[in-house]
């Protein structure tokens, strides 16, 4: 809090110096006042009336107006005020209502001078007139606003709020026989000191009480800035205030009265409890709202900034412990923000009214502050001017400070950019009626389709096979998908999975005159460049990058470790084979399927035993108006075709963990590895896929694999693939799909999660109770309860009903109804909603 | 490869969150202006504005979507010392049929003292729980116990960060061997504050979140911090937004080494650091695999990063925010100028990077 830097401004002849700081009071503080030469700053409070000077690096205690040996209640301050033409002469306000004036010139230790004892409730408020040295006005809770001249005993006029209280009183800078009071009811009134019987205007500025007002002080400057000049009815005023204060002499201080304004200064700023700030323009016949600021807690006080037309300062009572200082064109974010107090800020001055940097304030925590302008927390500053989101496919939204978005080039030169120079066309924006205020631009950057955006992730996932075929078939398919759509290291991790694992004899002699027929892009000799290519980009699952490789890095060779496991995998294939080899180059195009025909009738006779085990779902007779799966062949299943092959092929030289797969890999392979032996390869290849983010091959893999690899992988890992594989299906709306992964998924927690919250409550259409037994016929109506509205026939199948109605049928038949007509099909008249 | 789509947001004051829902297809933004509005996208792809409220009495810092499985809701948080959740209503109305939909706040959450600066839905796997932080150091945890009941809302824990915090991110792991962790963030300009990432994990035998670990080497003020999406990865990723770009992995240590009990412990590397941006970074996000990272800063790009395969990240596209391309790869030798196209050449990537250095 205690920052050292100091400011000196210049005014005129004289110089304010100073920092922030902070002194401890006694007491806590109501009010603060300022004397005019802006050396001097008193506090007033329940218990506490001083007056402290304020000197460069401290404040120091000067006088304790709190004399006398028992307290009286008349010090109890609510509110303080500084004679602003004399530095000797100040007012209170007591929480019993009485008025007290002091005058400091007073030789004795109590410097009392006056006491009116006209209010009955708490004054809230007192304030002097502006350029007239002996006019004091005061109002208070009980609803009344009492003038006095401080030459008399009593007061001169009083004026009636109407019987609600009086927050604030304030005389008018730009007219001298004006003032403005505000109520707890929300409105302010406008008041010609000469005629107390009643207001001259009366206006609603806020919802609940206005607690504080505060006039424009632009013509203190003495400068009529900019604006177009206007001539005040002006004149015979002196002479009826005269007559108010009929014995007094003439005031020795008398300033000549400006008698032009520019439009600002007509201008009250009001605070409310409703948490916002509004500017009036009343110099117009009717009061005009021009700003409007939302502050976040009830306003306590407002004081315009000096020398800044735009600023203002405000506080709260409670909740709320920062004075903020707001620029009304911005009437959101506040331009600066003081934060020393601990409590509730109870007042706020500006040191000198022609000083915009020094603000003083008081506060309930007992301490009074000097705050310096620029030691502000400014919230605009640290405002994030940025906000940034990912789309699902790809796509960026993205908003951005317009100035930032259409800086000039030079700016903030980067090297990239000066490599490239950027042209923008800055874009006026007619809405933007201030300098000062801030507006963003809002784009969203969308992927073309196809471009590489995500859409590859839906189509593959719609597209894999995962059961219900041989494991070759699946590999095979699968690989065309990934082909399909460009992503050919996954399509060759397939395919080198059916190699793996499908018995060598199933297809070879027909794919390899296959592609040698076909002369299809890749001979042989180019295997080791293809796999290569392949492999480079395979860390993204991103296909777009894919394109770019053929051409730039056929001859890279690969150093990363964790791509070597594939690459020599890869390898092993390759060369360990010609026959595999030349299948797996040739297995692009569509022919394969004729090619596939013998073995897929062939496959088809055995199928039954190809389904993946399904031992993990209980019943779900309920759910599904079908018989139950087939569970005779669940035994069956364990053992699938594939691991016949598998076992005479188990005839192997044991394996030392340590040799090298590409060296012996030739000999390896003719001899008929047995799957087993890749197992831990592609495990780790399945967790290379889920490090890279492409958590979907994993579990694709994974449930093609079956029990071949799940053993390998442990549980958790598994569960944790799975709940990410379904949470991307679910973000895409590929709920088949997702439910597709539940069932197959062998893992417990995973398969719970489609059977819970089956339930669904239905009514009868009928007799629109609740059907409470399962089955199709109401217990109560004895009916058929799904029947269609529109073709009157029990429904099978998908069945779609307005919850209003319980009305409802065949899915094709209301929806081609509701395009007719939004009543129900039923005939009951109601206006059916489907979502 | 991206076509910018410039769209009349009509906020009063600085934007300063945009907010892609779950699916996509809905986004939400936040203003000085202390308005939420909500943005549908029509067939042709669109976006229209089918809300607009006043939601908070200061600037609105940031917006985050719940999951759908617990409605359309919303959060927010404000200058104004407090967070919200809003749901949408369903139902005819004339505001439906003018193409409109109804927000309600469902709770106010006003156990801050100062600006709340982030707030974020934890991963649904924990259930409806949210996370706040703000300007004077906290993290608050709530928890919606009922999750058909958005209006209350418990104080599940309070952890003190001793630094103005400005950025929270979950970690998104869905996996049992990852418990629940939060990375926060801090702006807090003070000279005498150090480290301004902290990382905290809940302890399931104290029940409480205790810090796991502090990312000494941050030491300007963060404006972001992200985690990427795991799906299925073993370690995490976490972005931060800083005076520059930087990518940290963190791989938990296996847990049967480190003491039972304890807070797990990570091996913590800078995979990725990037000052492309010149000055201030402001917000960092992933795509939703956690492959490409976007960021955007004071010169008023984003910026696509994007590792390689061998894990050496690169700058993969450059696009500049008021829709006008900019060519990516600056960072490459090879400039390739197609100024006037409307792709930033994303292909051009990883040319020439087979001299692939390691950043660290």
């Amino acid at each position: 809090m205690e920052k050292m830097s100091r400011v000196t401004t210049a005014l005129g002849g004289s110089a304010l110096t100073g920092r922030t700081m902070h002194c401890h009071l006694d007491a806590p503080a109501n009010a603060i006042s300022v004397c005019r030469d802006a050396a001097q700053v008193v506090v007033a409070g329940r218990s506490i009336f001083k007056i402290y000077a304020i000197e460069d690096e401290q404040f120091v205690e000067k006088l304790n107006l709190r004399v006398g040996r028992k307290p009286s209640l008349n010090l109890s301050c609510a509110d303080v005020v500084w004679h602003q033409m004399d530095e000797n002469l100040l007012a209170t306000a007591a929480t019993n209502g009485v008025v007290v004036t002091w005058n400091l010139g007073r030789p004795a230790r109590n410097k009392q001078d006056q006491l009116f004892t006209e209010h009955k409730r708490t004054v809230n408020k007192v304030c002097f007139h502006p350029t007239e040295a002996h006019v004091l006005l005061s109002g208070s809770q009980d609803g009344f606003m009492k003038c006095f001249d401080l030459r008399r005993k009593d007061s001169v006029s009083t004026f009636s709020g109407q019987s609600e209280s009086v927050r604030d009183v304030q005389f008018s800078i730009r007219d001298y026989f004006t003032f403005a009071s505000t109520f707890e009811n929300g409105n302010v009134q406008l008041w010609d000191i000469r005629r107390p019987d009643r207001c001259e205007r009366m206006f609603t500025a806020h919802n609940g009480p206005v607690f504080c007002c505060d006039w424009h002080p632009e013509d203190r400057c003495g400068a009529a800035r900019g604006g177009s000049g206007r001539v005040a009815r002006m004149g015979a005023g002196e002479g009826c205030l005269r007559t108010c204060t009929a014995e007094g002499g003439p005031s020795p201080e008398r300033r000549p009265l400006s008698v032009s304004w520019t439009s600002r200064r007509g201008w009250l700023a009001t605070g409310g409890r409703d948490k916002m700030v509004k500017v009036w323009d009343v110099s117009t016949h009717r009061a005009k709202e021009v700003h409007c600021v939302q502050t976040i807690a009830s306003v306590a006080r407002v004081k315009w900034r000096p020398e800044c037309r735009h600023h203002l300062a405000t506080c709260s009572m409670m909740v709320d412990h920062n004075i903020y200082v707001w620029d009304v064109r911005r009437p959101f974010v506040p331009a600066a923000m003081f934060a020393e107090h601990r409590d509730a800020t109870t007042g706020i001055a500006w040191r000198h009214p022609h000083d915009p940097s020094f603000l003083l304030s008081g506060s309930k925590d007992s301490t009074l502050c000097q705050h310096l302008f620029r030691d502000a927390s400014q919230p605009v500053e640290r405002a994030n001017p940025e906000g940034l989101c990912y789309g699902l496919f790809g796509d960026l939204a993205f908003a951005a400070k317009e100035s930032l978005v259409a800086a000039e080039p030079g700016r903030k030169p980067c090297a990239g950019d000066r490599r490239h120079p950027i042209f923008f066309k800055r874009k006026p924006d007619p809405a933007e009626p201030f300098v000062g205020l801030a507006s963003s631009a809002l784009s969203v950057f969308e992927m073309e389709p196809g471009s590489g955006s995500m859409s590859w992730f839906a189509d593959t996932a719609e597209r894999y096979a995962l059961a219900g075929r041989p494991l070759a078939e699946l590999c095979d398919h699968n690989a065309r998908v990934a082909r399909d759509l460009g992503r050919n290291q996954v399509a060759q991790t397939w395919t080198m999975l059916r190699i793996i694992y499908c018995s060598p004899g199933l297809a070879p002699a027909t794919s390899l005159n296959h592609s040698v027929g076909k002369g299809s892009s890749c001979g042989l000799p180019l295997m080791n460049s293809f796999n290569l290519k392949d492999m480079a980009p395979g860390l993204g699952s991103e296909t777009r990058l894919d394109r770019s490789k053929g051409d730039t890095r056929s001859d890279t060779v690969l150093l990363d470790s964790s791509a070597t496991l594939i690459t020599n995998e890869d390898n092993e294939e390759t060369e360990g084979s010609d026959v595999p080899a030349d299948y797996l180059l040739g297995d692009v195009e569509g022919e394969d399927d004729e090619l596939y025909l013998l073995d897929a009738e062939h496959a088809h006779q055995e199928e039954p035993e190809y389904v993946l085990p399904q031992e993990a779902f209980p019943l779900r007779h309920e759910i599904v108006d079908t018989p139950p799966g087939p569970e005779h062949l669940q035994d069956k299943a364990d053992s699938p075709h594939v691991s016949g092959s598998e076992a005479d092929a188990a005839s192997l030289a044991p394996m030392d963990s340590s040799f090298s797969l590409l060296s012996v890999s030739h000999a390896l392979y003719d001899s008929r590895l047995p799957p087993d032996f890749f197992s831990a390869l592609v495990c780790d290849m399945l967790r290379f896929y889920a490090e890279q983010g492409d958590v979907q091959m994993a579990v694709s893999v994974l449930i093609v694999l079956g029990e071949r690899v799940r053993k390998d992988i442990d549980e958790q890992t598994q569960e944790h693939w799975y709940t990410s594989y379904i949470d991307l299906l679910q973000r895409f709306c590929l709920w088949n799909v997702s439910n597709q992964v539940v069932k197959l998924s062998t893992s417990r927690a995973i398969s719970c999660l489609n059977q819970a919250s089956t339930t669904l409550h239905v009514n009868c259409s009928h007799c629109k109770r609740p059907m409470s037994s399962r089955g199709w016929v109401c217990d109560r109506c004895h009916r058929c309860a799904s029947m269609c509205a529109v073709c009157h026939h029990v429904v099978k199948g998908l069945f779609v009903w307005c919850q209003g109605c319980s009305h409802g049928g065949h899915l094709q038949h209301i929806m081609k109804w509701l395009e007719g007509s939004s009543h129900c099909p039923a005939g009951c008249g109601h206006l059916c909603e489907y979502s | 490869m991206f076509v910018a789509r410039s769209i009349a947001a009509d906020h009063k004051d600085l934007i300063h969150d945009v907010s892609f829902d779950f699916h996509g297809r809905r986004m939400a933004t936040c203003s000085s202006d202390q308005s939420v509005k909500v943005w549908d996208k029509s067939e042709n792809g669109d976006w229209h504005c089918t809300a607009s409220w006043k939601t908070h009495s200061g600037s609105v810092w940031r917006v985050t979507w719940a999951h759908p499985e617990f409605g359309q809701v919303l959060a927010s948080c404000s200058f104004d010392r407090t967070a919200a959740v809003w749901e949408e209503i369903v139902g005819e109305s004339n505001d439906k049929l003018r193409g409109q939909s109804h927000w309600v706040k469902r709770t106010t959450l006003v156990d801050s003292r100062t600006s709340v600066t982030d707030v974020k839905f934890a991963p649904k796997h924990m259930g409806l729980m949210l996370a706040t932080c703000s300007a004077d150091g906290i993290v608050r945890i709530y928890e919606a116990p009922d999750v058909m009941n958005l209006s209350q809302w418990s104080l599940q824990h309070e952890i003190s960060c001793k630094l103005s915090c400005s950025c929270i991110s979950w970690n998104p792991s869905s996996s049992r061997a990852h418990s629940p962790m939060i990375a926060v963030g801090s702006d807090d300009s003070s000279p005498n504050a150090m480290a301004k990432v902290q990382i905290f994990e809940y302890n399931e035998n104290t029940r409480k979140y205790a810090k796991a670990e502090t990312l000494m080497t941050v030491t300007d003020p963060v404006h972001d911090i992200a985690f990427a999406p795991n799906l299925g990865r073993s370690f995490h990723i976490l972005a931060i937004a800083t005076k520059d770009v930087r990518i940290f992995t963190l791989k938990p240590v296996r847990k049967e080494l480190t003491s039972s009990g304890g807070p797990t412990k990570f091996e913590i590397h800078i995979v990725a650091q990037f000052d492309n941006h010149n000055s201030q970074v402001w917000r960092v996000s992933w795509n939703i695999t956690g492959t490409v990272l976007a960021s955007s800063g004071d010169d008023g790009c984003v910026r696509l990063w994007k590792a390689n395969y061998m894990d050496n990240w690169k700058c993969t596209g450059i696009l500049k925010g008021n829709g006008s391309p900019v060519n990516g790869n600056s960072q490459q030798g090879n400039s390739n100028p197609s100024l006037g196209s409307n792709i930033p050449n994303l292909q051009n990537s990883l040319n020439g990077s087979s001299s692939g250095r390691k950043h660290s």
